[in-house]
């Protein structure tokens, strides 16, 4: 019992859902709204594309990459799929629209993978670089516009609810978007991947040394590559479903959202350097942002000190896993020496 | 003694026209422990990289259990039993020591699927190999250095493992950690498993393996059975070159003292220390990995302050509650972990030797002398014989040897009475370990005084007058190095 | 490879001018040339649609002329031709203020008469022409949100961002215009104002929040083109169709649905048919001569009652506002 404790206490886990649940309390304590049924329903639902983004991000970063280029890369291959259908008149349901963009973000992932794992360049320099590529493409090629209209199946699609809540003291409704489905789905899929699988062992094994990974026999160059291209179909994923949810594509709406995904995807633990960290732990994280980003009216903040606060936030999440980290430092070194005593 | 095992036969190998091997021909049969040993930069590296197959050899060619291969992969080498256990042990870290046992085997199976089941069983049997008891589901960078060594040696069990190859594996374990390494390898030998062990390491040589292989140059210089061998040889063997030892003699010039420390302690480190240093007198401080040793290295020198007792410089009482006051009283040190601690290795080496005193180079305003900073490091270079054809060179582009030496000028640059040094000659190869003992007397016979801190015992025999030996933080033994010996030192140590 | 393309470029210069050639019989009429950003954007494919108008109902020769892309280089390219092509007045609406400046000069120098439109900072022009003061705009804003509100309840206002110069301008006269004219309506005293950073979803979270905290929260003036259909989304959902209302800027057909729906009673905009026209009618007056002063009347829509703007002598601001409801949200083409 004291040791399952102890192996609790040492992981960062449980200190993000007390600030969470800290947060929620506040929330509530000031506006009243927060465990309401529809101000939860509202959360789930903000929380499916950042989720989405986070689960991406934070593979890459469990290789020991970083990625900076996934807004970019989803905006390109939404914007090009919604563009593609428009132009054809499409009529159809949402089926292939997806098939569509994940076929472009598979393309759009291939081609950071190729320069980061065949070429062994360094990540931040290569998705810096993508991203202002992806970024061009669609200004340039695509002549990028706001596309207020999008396909019908999309736009239905979008609205569908798999359930609406309902607040019985103000009567106000909040649907439950069926793309919560997907983000799910993407939940369970990396988990049993990263879990389950060679690959995904793989992916934490890079991480945590790439030399040894290599001579353990995995494989380094192609894990890599596989990763940047699903990392790339996660997000166009992501992308697309946010089109659906706007029911428009604004081609520069999400740019920009890198940053605050990967300060969820750290807050919740995951070691920048790579090779640790959790998909439970990486969701508390982005939950914290999207919560904190989506309450601030509620808990009556005014708007001029919004940035402000979030970005406190994230100094005081990740201070307090840097805190465990080294706090974890010292009590091994002390634990090692009392080892050399006994013997 | 029947077949050999492996035959590595007139390997040739060179890298952009530098020749690493030169007609190299090394043998060792089943179950034999063989140290590979030379200086750094001799070849041995890359030797063991043909052998498992990470190069390919210009020319010669490998007979593994007299099949004969000109050029071998990394695969065809673990299919025909080599393993090599490197330096940095090629674990992650990151992850639990089951799944580091484990991967290799799965991979090698080409298993798509994690069954954490299978994978228990193949860890539990590849530690009770070697009887060794460990949490599998502990994290790996959580344990100690002898026990990730463990994982690694059981590794490699794992599979029909017929030679081991350990690169340095005693770099960073304790005497203890070593002595149990030692007995592993032996039982290992009694299953047949040849070990070839790379070391520069004298006594570890002498006391584990059976035959020894030298190179120097990339030529193998002497090969044969360890007991034909001596020290004087192998430092021979070693270097190309003959050194006198001498012991260090300390005769008396003045009764004062110049630093004499007082039931000094600090909580949890150490208690009730008194001794005084001479001019002119080498103290070594001697004692096991958890005695205190260190931490009152530090204290000495200010970075974790004294809480109880004195410290006298020349019978006057001072504080040393920082590093820039014990240097200010003339006080230098020399880290244990020279690579982190005590040198900027991105900078030149000209800069890293006069940091110390740049106080003393500057002119009004903080602005350097620079004339006078080219003259100063111009004469230590000299003076300490770095080997570097220009002092503006990145530090980290020396050899451990030589960087020592910089650390070293680093100190003397100051003009100091007392100079501090832990664990001098660590990583050091054997040629410039005896420079640098004898840098170290000479600068005791100049009147400096000098505490050495080393649990390597001929190095505190030999250079020091008197030898305080530390256990649990105490002092437990006072002694003439001249009235002792390692026999007697260890009896006081354990 | 070259050649042909030299060729190419040869003859693309000389289609101007041969077109103006066979177009210089009118010489009694003034050659007035609207220049738009581009020729695509459907924005100015309404704005042909005005000048075209136009131009049916004069003597003048009228006619609009915009590069294939929008692209600073080739417009300032076109009214350099312009020039060339020795028209008497030229109309434009500039992609870059810096690169058509000295075009323009060019152009004045040549004697000919230079309005623009959206070009207040210009210097090089006769007139340049705004739809509408800031003030105005956002008290037409105002009452826009007033009406959909019944005049009364609770309202807040929203901006890109609290930095954006002309959206809190519009926000800071919507409110002054509430406090003069409708004394049921009451600005919320813990957010007066809000953001969306020009982003759809930010305006519809940011909505969703504001109407959870404050139950008797009734209007929305949004600002930015992103502002109302954001607002609108949240109101549908929340089931607020009815009991809350928002107003703001919007294009016709990108609202479409929302309008029809009548989530969003109407959206305010200014017509581009129009601006060209009034663009026209300025340049006649300028080459008839006529003293521009005062007050000034151009005979279209909106710009009956030209004043200029404070401390301007060359830019003036129009009431060319219009309301987009779901009657009309078809007639404009884009």
């Amino acid at each position: 019992m004291k040791n399952r404790l102890k192996k609790l206490t040492s992981r960062n886990e449980p200190y993000i859902f007390l600030v969470l649940l800290a947060v929620c309390i506040l929330i509530e304590i000031r506006s009243g709204q927060f465990f309401s049924p529809n101000n939860l329903v509202d959360i789930a639902s903000a929380m499916i594309v950042p989720g989405l983004m986070a689960i991406g991000a934070f593979m890459v970063i469990v290789s020991g990459g970083i990625d900076v280029s996934f807004p970019a890369l989803a905006s390109l291959s939404f914007y090009a799929t919604t563009k593609l259908l428009l132009d054809h008149n499409y009529q159809g349901g949402v089926v292939l629209p997806f098939l569509i963009a994940i076929g472009f973000g598979a393309l759009l992932g291939a081609f950071n993978g190729l320069f980061i794992s065949y070429f062994k360049l360094p990540t931040l320099i290569v998705t810096l670089g993508s991203s202002s590529v992806f970024k061009g493409l669609m200004q340039g090629a695509l002549n990028s516009r706001q596309l207020a209209v999008i396909p019908t199946g999309m736009r239905e699609w979008g609205k569908k609810a798999l359930f609406v809540a309902k607040n019985p003291v103000s009567g106000l409704t909040s649907r439950m978007p069926v793309a919560f489905l997907v983000f799910l789905f993407a939940l369970v899929f990396a988990f049993f991947l990263l879990r389950f699988t060679m690959f995904g062992r793989g992916i934490y094994a890079i991480g945590g040394s790439e030399v040894s990974a290599e001579r353990a026999g995995f494989r380094v160059v192609l894990t890599k590559f596989l990763l940047y291209i699903m990392v790339g179909m996660i997000a166009s994923v992501a992308g697309l479903i946010r089109v659906c949810m706007m029911q428009q594509a604004h081609p520069t709406n999400m740019l920009g959202m890198e940053m605050n995904i990967i300060a969820g995807v750290v807050l919740g633990g995951t070691a920048i350097t790579g090779g640790r960290g959790t998909l439970l732990g990486c969701m508390l994280g982005t939950l914290l942002i999207v919560i904190v980003e989506n309450s601030l009216i509620l808990i009556g903040i005014p708007t001029s000190w919004k940035s402000v606060f979030t970005g406190a936030l994230i100094i005081i999440g990740t201070g307090v896993s840097a805190y465990q980290v080294m706090h974890q430092g010292k009590t091994r070194s002390s634990k090692g020496k009392k080892q050399e005593v006994a013997q | 003694m029947g077949e050999s095992l492996l035959k590595a036969v007139n390997i040739y190998k060179s890298f952009v026209g530098v020749e690493a091997l030169k007609n190299v021909t090394f043998e060792i049969k089943p179950g034999e422990i063989h140290c590979l040993a030379g200086e750094n930069g001799s070849g041995k590296s890359t030797l063991i990289k043909i052998i498992s197959g990470v190069y390919t050899p210009d020319a010669g060619y490998m007979e593994f259990e007299g099949k004969r291969f000109s050029k071998i992969t990394p695969i065809d080498a673990i299919k025909n039993g080599i393993q090599v256990i490197y330096q940095d042990f090629s674990i992650f870290p990151n992850l639990t020591v089951m799944e580091n046992l484990a991967f290799n085997s799965e991979l090698a199976d080409r298993r798509k699927l994690v069954n954490h089941k299978r994978m228990r069983q193949i860890a539990e049997e590849a530690i009770a190999k070697i009887d060794f008891k460990v949490d599998l589901d502990a994290i790996v960078g959580n344990l100690s250095v002898a026990e990730k060594q463990m994982i690694a040696i059981s590794r490699a069990l794992i599979f029909n493992t017929k030679l081991i190859i350990m690169d340095e594996p005693t770099t960073a374990l304790t005497r203890r950690e070593v002595s149990n390494l030692f007995k592993i390898i032996l039982r290992l030998k009694e299953m047949g498993i040849a070990i070839l062990f790379v070391s520069h390491k004298l006594n570890e040589v002498f006391e584990i393996s059976e035959n020894f292989t030298i190179l120097r140059s990339g030529e193998r210089v002497a090969s044969g059975s360890t007991s034909d061998l001596d020290a004087k040889k192998f430092t021979y063997y070693m270097t190309g070159r003959e050194f006198q030892v001498h012991r260090f003699e300390y005769e008396k010039v003045k009764e004062e003292p110049i630093f004499s420390v007082d039931k000094i302690g600090i909580e949890g480190s150490f208690s009730n220390i008194s001794f005084d240093v001479h001019s002119g007198e080498i103290v070594g401080i001697t004692g096991l990995l958890d005695s205190g040793r260190t931490e009152l290295g530090l204290a000495l020198f200010g970075i974790k302050p004294i809480e109880e007792g004195e410290i006298k410089m020349r019978g006057k009482r001072i504080k040393l509650t920082n590093p820039r006051r014990a240097i200010h009283n003339k006080i230098g040190y020399l880290p244990e972990d020279r690579l982190s601690e005590g040198l900027f290795l991105s900078q030149s080496i000209g800069d890293n030797i006069v940091i110390s005193e740049i106080d003393n180079l500057s002119k009004a305003f903080g602005i350097l002398d620079r004339k006078q900073r080219r003259d100063e490091i111009k004469q230590w270079v000299k003076n300490l014989a770095i080997a570097t054809p220009n002092p503006a060179n990145a530090c980290q582009t020396l050899s451990g040897g030589n960087q020592q030496r910089v650390v070293l000028a680093k100190w003397l640059a100051c003009d100091l009475d007392l100079l501090i040094l832990n664990g001098p000659t660590v990583g050091v190869d054997i040629g410039s370990k005896h420079d640098i003992h004898s840098i170290l007397q000479d600068l005791a016979k100049r009147g400096m005084g000098l505490i050495i801190i080393s649990d390597d015992l001929p190095e505190v025999l030999e250079n020091c007058s008197r030898i305080l030996v530390l256990k649990n933080g105490q002092v437990v033994g006072d002694m003439l190095a001249s009235e002792s010996d390692e026999k007697k030192i260890l009896s006081y140590m354990m | 490879m070259k050649k042909v393309l030299a060729m190419v470029l040869l003859v693309l210069v000389m289609v101007p001018v041969l077109f103006a050639a066979g177009k210089a019989e009118a010489k009694s009429n003034y050659e007035i040339v609207v220049v738009p950003k581009d020729a695509s954007n459907p924005w100015f494919v309404r704005m042909k649609v005005g000048v075209d108008e136009f131009a049916k109902g004069t003597h003048h020769t009228v006619y609009q002329r915009g590069t294939p892309d929008i692209d600073a280089t080739l417009q300032a390219q076109l009214v350099q031709d312009l020039i060339a092509q020795g028209v008497d007045a030229l109309c434009v609406v500039p992609v870059d203020l810096e690169s058509i400046e000295p075009v323009l000069a060019q152009a004045r120098k040549a004697g000919i008469v230079v309005i623009t439109h959206e070009g207040a900072d210009l210097e090089n022009v006769d007139y340049d022409i705004e739809a509408f003061s800031n003030v105005g705009y956002g008290a037409f804003i105002m009452d826009n949100l007033a009406e959909a509100m019944g005049g009364e309840g609770v309202y807040t206002t929203m901006v890109a961002s609290l930095t954006n110069g002309s959206h809190n301008e519009w926000a800071d006269a919507g409110v002054a215009h509430q406090k003069a004219n409708y004394p049921k309506m009451t600005l919320l005293a813990a957010e007066k104002r809000v953001e969306s950073f020009d982003n759809g979803d930010v305006a519809y979270n940011v909505a969703k929040e504001l109407f959870k905290k404050y139950p008797n929260l009734k209007g929305i003036m949004g600002t930015s083109s992103y502002d109302a259909p954001g607002v609108a989304r949240a109101i549908e959902e929340l089931g607020l169709i009815d009991k809350a209302f928002t107003s703001g800027t919007g294009m016709p057909l990108d609202n479409a649905a929302l309008l029809e729906s009548g989530i969003v009673k109407s959206l305010t905009l200014w017509d581009p048919a129009l601006a060209g026209q009034a663009m026209i009618a300025l340049a006649i007056k300028v080459l008839d001569g006529e003293k521009i002063s005062g007050v000034v009347d151009l005979g279209v829509d909106g710009y009956t009652a030209l004043q200029f703007k404070e401390g301007s002598k060359t830019v003036l601001e129009g009431e060319g506002w219009i309301v987009i409801n779901k009657d009309n949200v078809y007639d404009f083409g884009f």
